[in-house]
């Protein structure tokens, strides 16, 4: 325990190092937040640390912050205990690699998504790594107000503190994160399985989970589809015959 | 039951007896229902739905338990968690016994053929008498599926159903 905690705690200086050539890559202009979010963002500072907020940006009205890793359960009880945010919306997790070609870099079988980005980009508010968790807080109280807070995730020892100290309904959110994306959460109660069977192997959200099926069988969606009777190619066939 | 297993039905002075027990069978299927996705509405309208009314077929819908069941409608997207659970209860069900597969989930994976937690089929865990293609089917498709089993419940000979001879699927439409 004492190791994680030397690890969660050496990882937010990295994130901020990090963020710079990550902000790089993904070339995404924050507009100024407004007054209100403008508010919650230094009152949220107020609470946890300004160093602990690493970036912040607002997305269709919302504000969106990235916090350090070990504010993150402090985060949880800003929110819930002075911020008035008393709902947790939700807990998931990102996978910001680019999504693998199937069956090896020269495979061109799949053209299910030919949009997939081929280089990492990262959402608002950035990111230092692969790996991101995030999590909305409402309130019951307050009509249209909400938070999004994102967390940086270590890429090879991917612990982070749980929020079901402050928020009990962390509980199922954090297993089913854990369970799609091996995610760890410290201080969770019982990190089991939720949906999948209990000797399922993997994390299947990652990008990098082989699709077995897709491995053994290409992509079947792409179909020559035959043109409608009296089309150019129908009639040009009828007058041959 | 020796009676049906040794094929004294269909031959001699007890034929008729055996057709008529065939025609028992037919008109009293309890159906038990497995709605697991979006075809279990499509199944709820067949059954329930005053314009199909499945219950004039004789089908009746409500058994308790699958100990009562002769006929099971798998409908719906079968995951690996829920496929024990199919298994285990289609074992409870006494011969002899029927499987409709509804949908192209249960019949091959349907539009999650490559998920990593669906079953591409529910035919790799129980046989299955008819499939009924469809995403999801309408609910005269389902219809015809009883139909086509009540013909083929018909027709058939008690013995050879139960040593699985002759066995081969019914595709509606197919």
């Amino acid at each position: 325990m004492a190791d994680d905690e030397a690890t969660s705690a050496a990882n937010p200086a990295d994130g901020v190092d990090e963020s710079a050539p990550a902000a790089a890559v993904a070339t995404i202009d924050p507009p100024a937040p407004s007054p209100e979010n403008a508010d919650l963002l230094a009152r949220l500072a107020a609470e946890i640390g300004a160093e602990a907020v690493l970036e912040s940006a607002e997305a269709c009205g919302d504000l969106v912050v990235r916090v350090a890793l070990d504010a993150w359960a402090n985060a949880a009880a800003a929110c819930r205990r002075t911020l008035g945010f008393d709902y947790l919306c939700f807990i998931s997790g990102i996978d910001w690699m680019p999504m693998p070609a199937v069956g090896g870099d020269d495979a061109t079988t799949d053209t299910s998504a030919p949009t997939q980005p081929t280089e990492t980009t990262y959402g608002v508010a950035g990111s230092a790594g692969r790996f991101q968790a995030f999590a909305r807080v409402l309130s019951t109280r307050v009509a249209r107000s909400g938070l999004t807070l994102k967390v940086d995730v270590p890429t090879a020892n991917p612990h982070l503190p749980s929020w079901c100290a402050t928020f009990p309904g962390a509980d199922w959110h954090e297993r089913e994160c854990w369970e799609m994306y091996g995610f760890i959460f410290d201080g969770h109660p019982s990190l089991r399985h939720l949906y999948l069977p209990h000797e399922f192997e993997g994390f299947p959200l990652r990008k990098d989970f082989p699709l077995l099926a897709r491995e053994v069988k290409p992509w079947p969606g792409l179909v020559n589809v035959e043109g409608m009777p009296g089309e150019a190619d129908d009639e040009a066939e009828g007058g041959e015959s | 039951m020796g009676l049906m297993t040794s094929g004294a039905l269909r031959k001699g002075m007890l034929k008729p007896v055996g057709e008529l027990l065939n025609y028992s069978r037919k008109y009293s299927l309890w159906m038990f229902q497995w709605g697991l996705a979006c075809c279990a509405i499509e199944m709820g309208a067949a059954l329930a739905g005053p314009r199909y009314d499945v219950m004039r077929l004789g089908v009746i819908p409500f058994p308790a338990s699958p100990r009562q069941a002769d006929l099971i409608v798998i409908s719906g997207t079968v995951t690996d968690k829920m496929a024990p659970a199919i298994k285990r209860l289609y074992e409870q069900m006494p011969d002899p016994k029927y499987v409709i597969s509804m949908g192209s989930c249960a019949n091959c994976g349907g539009p999650y053929w490559d998920s990593y937690s669906v079953t591409k089929g529910v035919d790799q865990i129980i046989p299955v008498d008819v499939y009924v293609p469809g995403c999801p089917p309408r609910p005269e498709a389902f219809i015809q599926a009883i139909v086509m089993l009540q013909e083929r419940i018909q027709k058939e000979d008690p013995a050879d159903r139960w040593q699985g001879k002759g066995w081969e699927p019914i595709i509606v439409g197919g």
